[in-house]
């Protein structure tokens, strides 16, 4: 008589065994994670719908690639980060940034170790991704994935390829820099 | 949860002048305004209705999940 088995956790199978159900599961647990990335990084809700859409179909296109080192949503993000970061490498040739308040970030900098203090919620995502916008893409995305507690700080390293502790640097002024934007947007 | 950054949020009285204001909010830092701005987003519905049409030529079971996820909403 066979013992039994005990169940297996369903990251611990290949995502190409998954059953239907369990890749609604993939969808529902993750969509919010992705969409965020993509609204932010890309700042643009159209594109950032669009890009989520391609990021999932590529993920169940590639379901058998999955090796199942990295956690799924690590796996996820990877997928989303060069899709973004191809977009964006595409724009960026065709247009110069260019932002028509460029004179809110020249005037002296503003304090950094304060908390970020907001009276008004109603416009807080604009003004967030008017920061963000202002930043390099390198910060802007470690401070977007840094916000996602399921990742950890080697996570992190390893889907922008540097050291954990040139992450947790560039953290650091990246954070610095965000709060100092995000004060005179105000 | 891995970061040492708990979620967390002060809410304070609205100031006097700006009486029809909502409650100031505090942020210890940009991870916990992003936490929260993360939170207060919604994946539009319109990305699971086009994956279900786009993942058609997927193979096998993998189709399934989307109309049982989504209820066969669309034709």
């Amino acid at each position: 008589m066979n013992e039994p088995v005990a169940e297996q956790g369903v990251e611990d199978r290949a995502p190409a065994e998954w059953s239907s159900s369990e890749l609604g599961a993939l969808y529902d647990e993750h969509s919010r994670a992705i969409y965020y990335l993509a609204l932010r990084f890309l700042g643009d809700p159209q594109k950032a719908e669009d890009a989520t859409h391609d990021v999932f179909l590529k993920a169940f296109r590639r379901l058998d690639q999955f090796r199942g080192d990295a956690s799924v949503r690590t796996w996820l993000y990877r997928i989303t980060i060069n899709h973004c970061q191809n977009l964006c490498q595409s724009w960026h040739n065709r247009h110069v940034q260019a932002n028509s308040d460029d004179a809110i970030w020249d005037s002296a900098p503003a304090k950094t170790d304060s908390p970020l203090r907001v009276l008004e919620t109603k416009e807080l995502g604009q003004r967030i991704q008017k920061t963000l916008d202002a930043l390099s893409d390198e910060y802007r995305l470690l401070l977007l994935l840094v916000a996602d507690e399921e990742l950890s700080y080697e996570e992190i390293a390893e889907l922008v390829g540097q050291t954990t502790d040139a992450v947790r640097g560039k953290l650091h002024r990246a954070r610095k820099t965000f709060a100092a934007y995000f004060e005179k947007t105000n | 949860m891995k970061h040492q950054n708990k979620f967390s949020q002060n809410e304070e009285h609205s100031h006097e002048q700006q009486s029809h204001a909502q409650p100031a909010k505090e942020f210890a830092n940009s991870d916990e305004l992003l936490r929260y701005d993360a939170g207060q987003t919604t994946v539009p519905p319109e990305i699971a209705q086009r994956l279900q049409e786009s993942v058609g030529d997927l193979p096998g079971p993998k189709q399934n999940w989307l109309k049982r996820l989504f209820g066969g909403t669309k034709p």
